[in-house]
């Protein structure tokens, strides 16, 4: 079986003569009409918390005013990643093609896509882009002789995972810490600058402009019934091919896609990670599940932003669990005291555990206790799922893990 | 109305409460930390979680309001699990252990992690304490920062920010390396800190606290070639007795005199008096200014943390500054010449020390241009240590008077200690002086009470004065712009701190509004109780200048009552 | 005025001056009004920005999952010896300063290095002292 290609469409196709027509043939529609063909999509936020994307903007439309923005999240930092880089590296026109749309469909003139530091390239192309868009009058005022206007602007991150979190990025652009809001108010009636906001990721919106392109039937007959449509999977770790694929729901199994796309694993599998490191992990006797929302859901896990990291026998799994602790203690932004202390304090248990060579039942359980703390009392998204992995591998490796001593 | 339950209990609130305060409608007390009823919410320390029915996660009560139909259950077992387990990370982030730091700490005896431990019944920390290795902070003459004890809950950072206006503080970095700090780590006294102290009120731990100046004290009073003269502010009198247990508002005037002799002090002379003095000074330069187009408006200059502000950040404003020393410096001057020579005493031998309510008077007492006038000035808790160290039962003492010479004061005097109190002894002085008619209704209400800025106008014979008062450096900022924006006085009131002196940063711990509306309730009842209502009634501030300064404004008042001021900016 | 381009003036001053240093951190804090304590409080938030100055080579290392799979610990202990500094350090003679940081999104070709702007993928640890030894 191969890809679906859905978004990854037209990725080898020359876009210097690209002139929007996805956004031309929206812009003589109703915007309540745009909407309704994304929520008949049934397409979901695919930054990882899934939210139904034509619900957020249909209630960001509602909002009253006249000041509203549409902020592209292109902020990829969790470990396992780089499906947006994908996008906007080679498919940068269509990007903002879903961004202009989606400013068209809530009624937004300004938009904002905030592209990691990082990404030296893709900033590079992604500002050349909205410079050719701005020649070609495809940005700025009337544009497509209707009376929308819409100015998009770059920002560049400062090198901050937490920043994906859409409040962090919305304090980001203004020019603040990236420091995670209280919600509510969410980003829809109180966002940037206290304004109605949309925070929407890369891939949704490239999603959604191919949607209005094809009919939002067409992408929800593409995968199950909860599961509309495509993913883009990012397959990296002890795997032969890692790369970008787009899958349809339901139609491949994790193992289908590990053996078919990855073209199998580097070593004898021990465990997957189905959704970055911010998910629980999956033993080889549960990668036989169609890859979708509600199959990865049931095994307890979830498919976050869609990195499948695969790990196979003969790494240290305390050194394992040592480097993501490390990552999220090095990412919190360091408001809460659960997710900043704990994360903090699950790194030093675990360095501990290395250095006097294994765990003991009482390490084990303390760990456990600060990660239920943060899972339940964090701030923020970061904090809520930070010990996912950490505690899944606990689990599932406990006899190992204590064995060691 | 929102209807809600709360632990079982049914009850309205209005739209917009938060689950904190709908608790508190119900008697229930959540726990908090980083919550300050003055401030913003914060929602950082996360131990004021609470149930709430068909969410996932735990709640956050300060940030979260109520829903219609809400319920909430506060001490569920998840909740209690989750309050210690953040109990026991962010106590060991706190530089606890074998330091011992409890019996060391400026907090030792009312720290609110303390509290917080007996609150959440915790009897067991499973966690070694993280050395954060940093260094403390000594740069300012005023405060001490001890960042290892900082547990990050950001209420110095948004009390300075929010209440003073100023944001000295600020989280910097990120994840473990996230630390409240200045700005690059320059330390307090070398930015533009105005010593006003008042994130020593806001500090939950002992990460902040007034620069010790009580050992001085202690070996001054233990040195026989020295002859120590102790003063004490209006505001310590309403506020000491909270430190031995008392609720506020109890005047104790009579007992702090009496223990400031037990403890040693060859003289006890009171701050009132040379507030009087002020008066009279400062109330003859307004006068001046007024005849003879002077700069106006005259701002006063009593609140050395208000000093330092104009100095930073209204440097252009600096002629409109009264040119009077404050009622500490004049004080402290006028013992080393006008008590010393009285009494054939070289100033030399003569120690001054200060009792205030205040840290930025230590900074005060070293600014250059008066070096000499204080040598010591102690807040009044650090007045409160040396009490109880000697183990003085105060609350049980005989009162006694202040020495004579300068212990004499006006009621006008002690109300200096609140808000609008300055003005309205201005006012009672300068009114009388002009009309020869007492002020109309002596008790001037207009400029009374903890509005942020108040306005009055009084008719003066031909003039019509119009006058100002602000507290809280942010009211103190927002009455700057308006006069910068063209709005025009004569006589404008500011004090540093909320409330005035009587919620000054060295005053008893807790101060917040509350407790300094009851202290201020105290000292207008101190005021009632004086035999003189004026400062010029004062029989020995007329002696003073009869025997000594001739009259207010003299050269001889100039050279030791007056001062300049120093530009710094940003 | 707030113009949302607090963060890209940030990135012109980090660039033109390999650091943002104090006189910069003043006018940003004049033009925002903001106090320049606040203003560093942003500063010292990201990782890409830096109040003391870096070297002329940025070195950044990814050691994040993915490339930790792929061995990444092999160049960073290379590059640390190397170089001889620790993360974050920047050599003597001020020309390599060395980030060992999290994920920088090439998860599928780690290990990974850049080197400024400059990405490199599928390091080893001779590879990468290569790269270091080629920078002039």
């Amino acid at each position: 079986m191969g890809e679906t290609l859905f978004l990854k469409r037209k990725v080898s196709e020359d876009y210097s003569h690209y002139d929007f027509p996805i956004l031309k043939k929206v812009i003589k529609m109703r915007r309540e009409d745009v909407i309704a063909e994304i929520k008949a999509s049934g397409l979901k936020g695919r930054g990882g918390a899934g939210f139904p994307t034509g619900l957020k903007w249909e209630l960001a439309l509602k909002e009253p005013g006249d000041e509203k923005y549409i902020i592209c999240n292109a902020d990829e930092g969790e470990p396992g990643t780089f499906k947006d880089r994908f996008l906007l590296e080679n498919t940068p026109l269509q990007v903002m093609e879903g961004i202009i749309i989606a400013g068209y469909a809530i009624g937004a003139n300004k938009g904002y896509i905030y592209i990691r530091g990082e990404y030296a390239k893709a900033i590079n192309i992604f500002q050349d882009a909205i410079n050719h868009a701005k020649e070609e009058k495809l940005i700025g005022d009337s544009i497509l002789d209707s009376d929308f206007s819409f100015d998009l602007q770059l920002v560049k991150g400062g090198g901050a995972y937490v920043c994906g979190d859409e409040t962090s990025l919305i304090n980001s652009i203004e020019g603040n810490r990236g420091i995670s809001r209280i919600t509510p108010p969410y980003p829809i009636q109180n966002g940037l600058y206290g304004k109605p906001s949309v925070v929407n990721n890369v891939e949704t919106l490239t999603a959604a402009a191919e949607i209005l392109a094809q009919g939002g039937k067409t992408y929800a007959n593409l995968g199950t019934d909860k599961s509309k449509g495509t993913k883009l999977v990012c397959l990296s770790g002890d795997v032969k091919e890692p790369g970008v694929y787009e899958v349809e729901f339901g139609a491949m199994t994790l193992r289908e896609i590990i053996d078919e796309f990855g073209k199998g694993t580097t070593g004898e599998l021990k465990f997957v990670i189905p959704g970055g490191v911010s998910t629980a992990i999956l033993t080889d006797d549960q990668l036989d599940i169609p890859y979708t929302y509600e199959d990865i859901a049931n095994v307890g896990s979830g498919l976050g932003s869609g990195a499948v990291v695969v790990v196979s026998e003969g790494h240290d799994l305390l050194e394992l669990l040592q480097n993501v602790s490390r990552f999220f203690m090095d990412e919190t932004c360091g408001t809460c005291f659960p997710c900043r202390e704990g994360n903090r304090r699950v790194y030093h248990l675990l360095k501990e555990a290395v250095n006097k060579g294994g765990f003991t039942s009482d390490d084990m359980k303390l760990i456990k206790d600060i990660g239920k703390t943060i899972y339940l009392a964090a701030r923020c998204g970061l904090g809520q799922t930070s010990m996912c992995f950490i505690g899944s591998v606990l689990e599932k490796y406990t006899d190992e893990l204590l064995a060691r001593r | 109305m929102i209807n809600v339950t709360i632990d079982g209990q049914k009850l309205q609130v209005p739209e917009g409460t938060t689950i904190l305060n709908a608790a508190k409608m119900a008697h229930i007390k959540i726990p908090t930390l980083c919550y300050s009823e003055e401030l913003s919410i914060y929602g950082g320390c996360r131990i004021c979680v609470v149930e709430v029915e068909n969410e996932r996660l735990l709640q956050p009560s300060c940030a979260v309001a109520v829903k219609e139909g809400m319920v909430v259950k506060t001490h569920t077992p998840k909740v209690r699990e989750v309050r210690k387990t953040i109990f026991e990370l962010m106590i060991a982030s706190h530089d606890l252990g074998c330091k011992l730091n409890c019996l060391t700490c400026s907090r030792g005896d009312n720290c609110d992690l303390q509290r917080l431990a007996q609150e959440l019944g915790i009897r067991e920390i499973r966690l070694n304490a993280l050395d954060k290795n940093m260094s403390n902070d000594y740069s300012s003459y005023s405060i001490v920062r001890e960042p290892n004890k900082c547990i990050s809950c950001h209420r110095c950072v948004r009390r300075c920010e929010e209440i003073q206006g100023i944001g000295i503080f600020t989280k910097a970095n990120r994840g473990p390396a996230a630390v409240i700090t200045t700005f690059k780590n320059k330390g307090m006294g070398n930015l533009e800190c105005v010593n006003c102290g008042q994130c020593i009120h806001a500090c939950p731990t002992g990460a902040l606290h007034e620069v010790y100046h009580y050992e001085n004290v202690w070996d001054a009073l233990h040195d026989p070639t020295k002859h120590v003269v102790v003063q004490t502010a209006p505001a310590v009198r309403v506020a000491l007795a909270e430190a031995f247990g008392e609720k506020p508002g109890r005047i104790f005037t009579e007992q702090m005199v009496a223990a400031l002799k037990r403890l040693g002090f060859d003289k006890v002379f009171d701050t009132d008096f040379s507030a009087d003095l002020t008066i009279m000074e400062e109330g003859t330069e307004l006068l001046g200014r007024i005849q003879n187009g002077g700069t106006l408006p005259m701002l006063t200059s009593c609140s050395p943390g208000w000093i330092k502000f104009i100095e930073h950040f209204y440097p252009e404003f600096l002629d409109n500054i009264s040119s009077c020393k404050s009622p500490q410096q004049m004080l402290g001057a006028l013992v080393k010449s006008y008590y010393a020579e009285k009494n054939n005493i070289p100033k030399e031998d003569i120690v001054v020390v200060s009792i205030m309510p205040c840290t930025a008077k230590k900074y005060e007492a070293r600014r250059p241009e008066m070096t000499g006038d204080v040598d010591y000035a102690l807040t009044t808790r650090e007045l409160a240590m040396m009490i109880k160290e000697v183990g003085i039962d105060v609350l049980n003492l005989e009162g006694e008077d202040y020495d004579k010479l300068m212990g004499s004061s006006s009621g006008a005097a002690v109300i200096f200690g609140a808000t609008g109190g300055v003005m309205e002894a201005a006012l009672r002085t300068v009114y009388e002086i002009l009309t020869g008619e007492e002020l109309p209704g002596i008790d001037f209400t207009p400029v009374r009470g903890i509005e942020g800025i108040k306005e009055a106008e009084v008719k003066v014979g031909d003039l019509t004065l119009k006058a100002a008062v602000a507290h809280g450096l942010s009211n103190v900022r927002r009455l700057m712009n308006m006069i910068r924006d063209g709005k025009e006085y004569h006589f404008i009131e500011m004090m540093a701190c909320p409330g005035g002196c009587i919620g000054g940063g060295g005053q008893p711990i807790p101060t917040d509004m509350e407790v300094v509306k009851k202290r201020m309730e105290a000292i207008y009842e101190s005021d009632l109780a004086h035999g003189y209502r004026k400062s010029h009634e004062n029989p020995e501030v007329q002696q003073l200048y009869d025997e000594y300064l001739g009259k207010p404004g003299s050269h001889k008042a100039h050279k030791l009552l007056h001062t300049h001021y120093t530009p710094r900016g940003l | 005025m707030n113009d949302g381009r607090m963060m890209e003036k940030l990135h012109n001053i980090q660039t033109t001056y390999g650091y943002i240093p104090e006189n910069e951190i003043e006018k940003l804090a004049d033009e925002y009004a903001m106090s320049k304590t606040k203003v560093y409080g942003v500063i010292s938030f990201y990782s890409m920005f830096h109040t003391e100055p870096t070297g002329k080579y940025l070195i950044r290392i990814c050691n994040s999952l993915s490339c930790h799979l792929n061995r990444s610990d092999d160049v960073v202990t290379g590059v640390q010896e190397y170089l001889g500094v620790e993360s974050g350090e920047t050599t003597e003679d001020k020309k390599y300063t060395l980030e060992i940081v999290e994920c920088l999104g090439h998860c599928g070709e780690g290990p990974v290095m850049m080197v400024n702007d400059k990405i490199y993928t599928h390091v080893s640890k001779a590879a990468a002292l290569k790269i270091l030894k080629e920078c002039m």
